[in-house]
């Protein structure tokens, strides 16, 4: 169990933070100064190594590859522009990849107003090499960003490459060990959109979720195992088949298509139930309905196919023999035996109930969670996704060990050790 | 299990072809391929011609035109004048009607399927290999790997599925690419579970033995032994899995972090979708009908399928 919640906290963060990257721009927009976005990941941490390491680097210089390198002639400067002021209390490094175009040349760096520091020159290798200059900005800084020049004392060289790192106070201090930080404090974040605690957002839209989502499910549940002893009683005949193959139809009408013609239909065109909000039962009835139809024919196929496993053996056959009725051998008989493999089925489907119905909340108006989600996903709003995710997985986990729980209740002959 | 592979999937065959309603769904199957195919080169030819293409060019004065039998309904009765031939040119344009925009429905509906065809092959592509390979992997060699492996999918499949396939292509971008990775990297885990069970029943058999002894590398006896006796799983699983994935297309589209600026379903049935309230329901009638018959043929198939190759349920339901 704590094995696969790490699991899920390492796949959120290899997917937010190492292929998504900082949300920054995304959140504030094309035009924001750097800033503004620098301090933006200070906030959510996201100006950190990743999983460890001195350096990170800094948006006051971005990083440049150079497709061309630029040749430089004696007495030139390349001048780094700094885009904000360093901050003084830690170290920076400016790296440059850098080679010789002729024998003995010599660079050095000269950082103006922002330190005492000036590297003495040194000598550039004829190979592609990188060179690194290490200072600390004064503490008292008011000449603006300034600027850092690499400076050609004699020789020509070119250069390729020029990156700004920021000194980190400590090596573990990562992206990884923030989020694992966060999370401990039980906090998921900021929304980007509304600013809101994703906490409080979760917790208010948990409620409109079930009221929509547990109906749903005990309906289908009963409906389908009801109709599965059916189908399991006249095994092979009409009703059975027609039922299976009716199934496979549901099944395979799209559950976008459902939504929108029994909205358009049941709710517009013959007034049967309200179209769209959420503030009676009466709302949620059309939507658990579209929900109960649209699930009914998988898991009518499931309930059928555990029953027809158990339909076969002695007992039943036996059963029948002594002349009880269908009802009493499949309700009394069958379905207690059966129900290992539809506790499974049952407790382990719980913890999707929480994520509400991404497409049904957002087509009638219900604030629940699947309608949050849908919306953070369209707005990028990563915080609140990876709430969600994070939530319904552990919740995932928690299900799977009541399921080993429920087995003991269900069936003797698992003993809890 | 005792007949060896070739005969079991030659009596597959035999015991699908039997049955009428399969043939006419792999018809269907076969007929919905050869339009994704025309469609592929219509979208290959416009690329190439560098054109707009014409189920993309906007034609303002033929907005709303219902399907040519709503229009002319009278036509091969000679309504039209000028006899029998003008009214079959009546009917063959714009045979399913246009859009809000002028386009042709039946040329939209012609690239959603290359589409869906697109989708549903690519991420099969992408879930089949690592499915396949980290099923073999952990039920052949077992201990740590298999631990690790076991580790790998119970995490993912603990993370609600839709919600992951969304957050993925929202990592990834909005796009088909989004939608490819994010359906292919979390749909694998089904096939996973199913292989690693059946190769660990099959790695202590006397055939696999045999191979060991014969000092085999495991890689061979992997793909070379095992893996054609559990075959029949890989193909279940695609033919089950190509209609889910189209499935969730046409939702992603939808949503509008699918495919982008191209006639997909789910991007059609956004469309249609506020034409309905206007009385235009052509459009989306057209494409839901689609949509059915696609997922309806595979997933009677896939069934079909699992009833032929599967002598389990082989045995329990006959």
């Amino acid at each position: 169990m704590i094995p696969m919640v790490f699991g899920v906290i390492l796949i959120t963060f290899v997917l937010f933070n190492v292929v998504g990257g900082s949300p920054a721009s995304m959140a504030l927009g094309k035009n924001v100064s750097p800033q503004a976005l620098e301090e933006f990941d200070e906030q959510r941490g996201f100006n950190k190594p990743l999983v460890f390491g001195w350096w990170t680097p800094t948006r006051a210089c971005l990083k440049r590859d150079f497709a061309e390198p630029i040749l430089l002639g004696t007495g030139t400067n390349y001048p780094v522009q700094l885009l904000f002021p360093l901050r003084s209390d830690t170290y920076y490094r400016l790296k440059i990849e850098v080679r010789a175009t002729e024998s003995g040349s010599t660079v050095n760096f000269h950082t103006g107003a922002l330190t005492a520091l000036s590297a003495p020159s040194y000598e550039v290798s004829r190979r592609w090499q990188w060179s690194e200059f290490l200072f600390k900005p004064y503490s008292t800084n008011s000449a603006g960003p300034g600027l850092i020049l690499v400076s050609v004392v004699k020789g020509t060289v070119e250069i390729r490459n020029v990156r700004l790192e920021r000194r980190m106070p400590h090596g573990w201090d990562s992206q990884l060990v923030h989020y694992f930080a966060t999370l401990a404090r039980l906090d998921l974040g900021t929304s980007l959109s509304t600013n809101e605690k994703v906490t409080t957002m979760l917790k208010r839209g948990i409620l409109p979720s079930l009221a929509l989502t547990v109906p749903i499910f005990f309906g289908s549940l009963v409906l389908s195992v009801v109709l599965a002893l059916i189908c399991a009683y006249w095994r092979n005949r009409w009703p059975d088949r027609i039922l299976v193959f009716v199934a496979v139809v549901l099944m395979s009408v799209n559950y976008l298509v459902w939504i929108i013609f029994g909205q358009f239909f049941m709710a517009y065109k013959w007034h049967w139930f309200p179209i769209w909000g959420f503030e009676s039962w009466g709302y949620l009835l059309l939507p658990v309905m579209i929900g109960i139809l649209s699930g009914l024919g998988a898991n009518l196929r499931f309930y059928r196919t555990v029953i027809l496993d158990e339909i076969y053996k002695d007992y039943v056959r036996t059963a029948f023999a002594k002349g009880l009725s269908p009802a009493g051998v499949l309700f009394k008989h069958v379905l207690p035996n059966a129900m290992i493999p539809i506790v499974t089925n049952t407790v382990i489907a719980l913890p999707f109930l929480y994520t509400g119905s991404l497409l049904l909340e957002s087509f009638f108006g219900i604030p629940g969670l699947g309608g949050l989600s849908i919306n953070a996903i369209n707005s990028s709003d990563v915080d609140v996704v990876r709430g969600v995710v994070l939530v319904g997985a552990i919740l995932y986990v928690v299900a799977s060990l009541m399921t080993d729980l429920c087995y003991a209740l269900v069936d003797p002959r698992v003993k809890l050790r | 299990m005792e007949e060896c592979g070739q005969s079991l999937w030659r009596e597959a065959w035999r015991d699908l072809m039997k049955r009428r309603l399969i043939r006419f769904c792999l018809g269907i199957i076969a007929c919905f391929f050869l339009i994704a195919l025309y469609g592929e080169i219509v979208y290959r030819y416009y690329q190439f011609a560098d054109r707009t293409p014409s189920y993309s060019r906007v034609n303002l004065s033929e907005r709303y035109l219902p399907p040519s039998p709503f229009r002319h309904p009278f036509a091969l009765g000679g309504a039209m004048g000028g006899g029998l031939w003008h009214g079959v040119k009546a009917l063959t344009y714009r045979p399913l009607g246009t859009d809000n925009l002028g386009r042709d429905v039946l040329q939209r509906t012609v690239q959603g399927t290359r589409i869906a065809f697109l989708v549903g092959v690519v991420t099969s592509l992408i879930a089949i290999p690592i499915g396949v390979l980290l099923g073999c992997i952990s039920g052949y060699f077992g201990g740590w790997i298999d631990d690790l492996i076991v580790w790998l999918y119970s995490t993912i499949e603990s993370i609600p599925g839709l919600l992951f396939i969304l957050a993925v292509s929202m990592v990834v971008g909005k796009g088909i690419l989004g939608v490819y990775l994010g359906i292919g990297l979390t749909t694998w885990v089904g096939l996973c579970r199913l292989l690693r069970a059946d190769v660990m029943k099959h790695r202590d058999r006397a055939y696999v033995m045999a191979a060991q002894s014969l000092g085999f590398p495991p890689c061979r006896i992997i793909f070379r032994h095992i893996l054609p006796n559990v075959f029949h799983i890989v193909i279940i699983t695609f033919s089950l899995r190509f209609p889910a994935a189209i499935g969730t297309e046409v939702f992603m589209s939808f949503l509008g972090i699918g495919v982008q600026g191209e006639p997909s379903w789910g991007i059609m049935i956004g469309n249609a979708r506020l034409r309905l309230w206007q009385g235009v329901w052509w459009e989306m009638a057209v494409v839901s009908a689609a949509i059915l018959l696609v997922v309806l043929a595979f997933n009677l198939v896939g069934d079909a399928l699992r009833d032929a190759l599967d002598p389990r349920l082989r045995s329990k339901e006959r």
